[in-house]
């Protein structure tokens, strides 16, 4: 299972490792993937070309890169930030949607407001409606001790239905072929940090959020009572914390972060509710987690390359015929080879 | 070949040269060992010695760095232990894994060939589960939950897990640590059984008197190799301390080996601790602890002797605020602590020794320094406000791991990396780490060599010196005796007896424990 780093930076010849471990596991996999494209007479070469350098080809490809990375990180943080006290929060892209119809109902029933006071407010709706989306799991653990990861995959399908319903009954859009609401106020809409191609603001948001992530979870005392309820709840107990109390917490500050990612995304690439806004993100995040090992530090360059393989398999399907599941065949292999090499250095 | 099960009995084992190092640590260092045919073999050694690992290396769970393994006199080569119980050699761990909600069959038969096929055999795996059992005393019904099972029946089902697959030669890792004198003397009764039967045994522990009770011969071994192997009979408590420790320690100045339980002015301080009338209900519903009145006063070792699940841990956890009373109230200092949360408790002056370091106090993914301030985390030096001073957190964790000379490279190191005599000096750095006005200690040297045991004992006793209020609760009489100032018994979760230190008597004491006498 996936390792929790825990504490400050670990001294320097345990770094080198871990580096050394991905590079490995990366090439591996590649390596691994190659070989079989290749037999399928497949131009590996240049599929791989696309698959890294997409990202970095053209100003285009690079911002789609980030407005990629925008809500994988967030959502990763979201699957992280409950893995560092043991608890599985597998409803990322459920309490995703309920941010995103926050946000969306904030800008689609105040358009009078000023942006400087509505963007604000979209932000938190979105907060809000994710923390919510992931309180009701949290209240039965901790009254009930009903198991997490259950609860929080069926709220994902309760979340679709109610995108569903507002997107084609409360504020459909008639003109769209596909369930989608009508535009959030212009003033809702977040500032871009580039015009074109567009690149919102919500980028900085997602940066800064991380790094007060991190320092919440290993800088404070509250984090590291949360990993020690990871590590052992009994022993955490009989020491003063309070751990379902915390469970509750870790769970349900999972679900702001991945609100906030619905927040973002309605705000700043969308401008309105749509059927399909979680994407594939929540699978890729869980990836990114335990890619990283729950390592907060590693999360934001694991999700930026994440974000990478990601366009660039977009584009080699376009180009070359190439179906995108390669890169999920790769992704998959570098997460086995990253926990296998733990298992090896180990004996 | 060498089949195990051979009649004439386990083959004879050796292990040359072995040398094993974890990153800087070296752990084994040109070990060696002998194993006979047909002996019980002691294995004593401080903590970190190296037993854990020489014995895992023999069980295939490490590869040495450099040396051989023989059996039989053939080089064996030893990868997993599925070649180890090729070659009849079987382990059971100082910290072993079960799985709980299988029942002990189950477990047994898990991972042998016979289990791998589709359907599972259990009625002809009870059936010699039943034989085993009984042909060597490992009282055990196969049909019940590992989860409901006691400590003590969960070691025979590891035990029972290597005879069932033809171990001839069995290591046992600190089997007694956590036992009952009962279940002690039973498993000694099963490893005749298995002597007879030409098993040979490896016997790894700190208690120089059961070394000396049980072996046909004795080694010692010290910093990562074997310093001393002697025949059972020729061995002395002197001789194996000696080796222990070294020569240059004075073994008869020892507080261990001091007869002084003799008088010492009765302590007449203030209550430090104070519980009157607690009850606790077991999740079944039973009564765990009725109707407990005890006082713990300043500069006072109160001892709770008992045979172990007669509402000790019910009591602990109830004075720590995790376990529901049904009744009663705790005083501390005179500031009520009735049904007060477990940092409340702490906060107020409270310090805890776990029972079960493992389970109750350790943290295995954190490292050494983050285990350390468990507890205490909230309080400066280490926490200030809502931040954690991480470099105070160091250099605390560096003073206390030479003060406690853990061993271990450094602050940084994993804990899980700890050998288990370590852990529990971890457990003992953090409780003496602050100052307390009430120390409450559960089997507090359990899994310690002899000089970190009588180092325990020094820190107590300079507690109590102190002023502080020390509720020590132990199955080892010795140290009962030897620390307390009143002993007061529980047996089926009361307490049927109270003796101050003029009156202590052992017979009287087991007595009490046993619950055939009533004491004054
Ligand atoms: N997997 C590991 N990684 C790093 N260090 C280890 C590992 N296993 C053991 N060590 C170190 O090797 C040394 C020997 O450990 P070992 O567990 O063999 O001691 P031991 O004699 O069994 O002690 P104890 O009586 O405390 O159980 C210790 O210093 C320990 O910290
Ligand atoms: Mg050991």
């Amino acid at each position: 299972m996936a390792e929790r780093a825990l504490g400050p930076a670990r001294p320097r010849r345990a770094g080198v490792d871990a580096a050394l471990s991905y590079a490995v596991s990366v090439a591996v996999a590649f390596a691994a993937v190659g070989v079989f494209l290749a037999a399928m007479g497949f131009d590996v070469p240049r599929a791989y070309g696309t698959i890294l350098f997409t990202s970095f080809r053209t100003a285009n490809g690079f911002a789609q890169t980030l407005l990629k990375f925008v809500p994988l990180l967030l959502l990763t943080l979201a699957f992280v930030v409950p893995l560092a006290a043991w608890k599985f929060n597998i409803g990322g892209e459920g309490q995703l949607i309920a941010g995103a119809i926050g946000a969306g109902a904030a800008g689609i029933v105040l358009p009078g407001l000023p942006a400087i006071a509505l963007i604000p407010l979209g932000m938190l709706a979105g907060i809000a409606g994710g923390a919510l989306w992931a309180a009701l799991p949290a209240w039965l653990l901790y009254r009930f001790g009903i198991n997490e990861i259950l609860t929080t995959v069926l709220m994902n399908f309760v979340s679709f239905g109610a995108l569903d319903y507002v997107t084609t009954e409360v504020w459909p859009d008639p003109a769209a072929g596909h369930p989608t609401s009508v535009p959030i106020a212009v003033g809702a809409r977040l500032p871009l940090l580039l015009a074109s191609p567009p690149l919102h603001a919500g980028l900085v948001v997602a940066l800064a959020v991380a790094a007060a992530t991190h320092v919440y979870v290993n800088r404070t005392t509250g984090g590291y009572e949360l990993r020690a309820v990871g590590a052992n709840p009994r022993a955490a107990l009989l020491h003063g914390i309070a751990v379902r109390r915390l469970s509750l917490l870790a769970l349900v500050l999972g679900g702001a972060l991945a609100g906030l990612a619905g927040a973002l995304e309605v705000a700043g690439v969308h401008h309105r509710l749509i059927e399909g806004v979680q994407s594939n993100y929540l699978l890729l995040s869980i990836l990114i987690g335990l890619i990283a090992k729950g390592n907060l530090i590693a999360v934001p360059p694991v999700a930026f390359a994440i974000a990478v393989l990601d366009v660039g398999a977009r584009a080699m399907q376009r180009t070359m015929q190439i179906p995108v599941e390669v890169v999920f065949v790769v992704e998959g292999l570098i997460l086995i080879f990253v926990l296998l090499s733990d298992v090896v250095r180990r004996r | 070949m060498l089949r195990a099960g051979q009649p004439g009995g386990a083959p004879p084992l050796e292990m040359r040269g072995v040398r094993k190092a974890f990153g800087p640590v070296v752990a084994l260092d040109a070990a060696d060992f002998h194993l006979r045919e047909r002996e019980i073999h002691g294995l004593l050694g401080g903590n970190g010695a190296g037993k854990t690992t020489l014995m895992n290396i023999l069980y295939g769970l490490y590869r040495p760095d450099a040396g051989e393994v023989l059996v039989g006199g053939r080089p064996a080569q030893i990868r997993s232990p599925r070649d180890a119980l090729g070659h009849g050699i079987g382990m059971v761990h100082q910290h072993f894994l079960q799985i709980e909600s299988f029942t002990v069959a189950h477990n047994v038969v898990l991972g042998t060939p016979s289990s791998r096929g589709l359907r599972l055999d259990l009625s002809g795996a009870e059936e010699r589960i039943r034989t085993l059992a009984a042909r060597f005393g490992l009282d055990v019904d196969p049909r019940a939950l590992v989860a409901e099972l006691p400590i003590g029946a969960r070691q025979r089902v590891e035990i029972l897990k290597a005879l069932y697959r033809d171990a001839r030669i069995l290591i046992l890792d600190e089997p007694t640590t956590n036992l009952t004198p009962q279940e002690v003397d039973a498993l000694f009764g099963s490893l005749r059984a298995m002597v007879d039967e030409g098993i040979s045994v490896v016997f790894i522990t700190h208690k120089i008197r059961e070394a000396l009770n049980v072996c046909d011969r004795v080694s010692v071994m010290r910093a990562g190799r074997r310093v001393l192997s002697v025949e059972g009979r020729e061995a002395s408590d002197e001789v194996l301390v000696r080796a222990l420790v070294g020569e240059d320690v004075d073994v008869r100045r020892s507080l261990l080996f001091s007869d002084e339980r003799a008088a010492r002015p009765t302590p007449a301080g203030r209550p430090a601790l104070r519980v009157e009338g607690l009850s606790v209900t077991s999740p079944q519903g039973a009564p765990a602890l009725r109707d407990c009145s005890l006082v713990v006063r300043e500069g006072e070792v109160l001892g709770i002797a008992g045979v172990a699940g007669n509402g000790q841990r019910e009591l602990v956890e109830a004075l720590m605020g995790v376990r529901a009373a049904a009744g009663g109230r705790v005083w501390l200092d005179g500031t009520e602590l009735t049904g007060a949360e477990a940092a409340r408790v702490l906060a107020a002056g409270v310090a805890y020794i776990p029972e079960d370091r493992l389970q109750d106090g350790f943290l295995p993914k954190a490292d050494v320094a983050q285990n350390l301030i468990l507890g205490f985390h909230r309080r400066p030096p280490y926490g200030r406000g809502p931040w954690l001073d991480w470099p105070a957190v160091y250099d605390a964790a560096r003073r206390l791991i030479a003060e406690y000379r853990i061993r271990t490279p450094g602050p940084h190191e994993a804990a899980v990396n700890l050998s288990g005599g370590n852990i529990q000096r971890v457990m003992l750095a953090r409780a003496f780490s602050h100052p307390c006005r009430v120390l409450i200690a559960h089997n507090p040297t359990r899994g310690l060599d002899v000089p970190s045991t009588e180092f325990v004992y020094t820190k107590l006793l300079e507690l109590r010196e102190a002023g502080a209020g020390i509720l020590l609760i132990s199955e080892d009489l010795d140290e009962l005796l030897l620390l307390s100032d009143r002993i007061a018994v529980v047996y089926r979760g009361q307490i049927v007896g109270t003796l101050p230190r003029p009156a202590f008597d052992r017979y009287a004491l087991g007595r009490l424990m046993s619950g055939v006498a009533d004491g004054g």
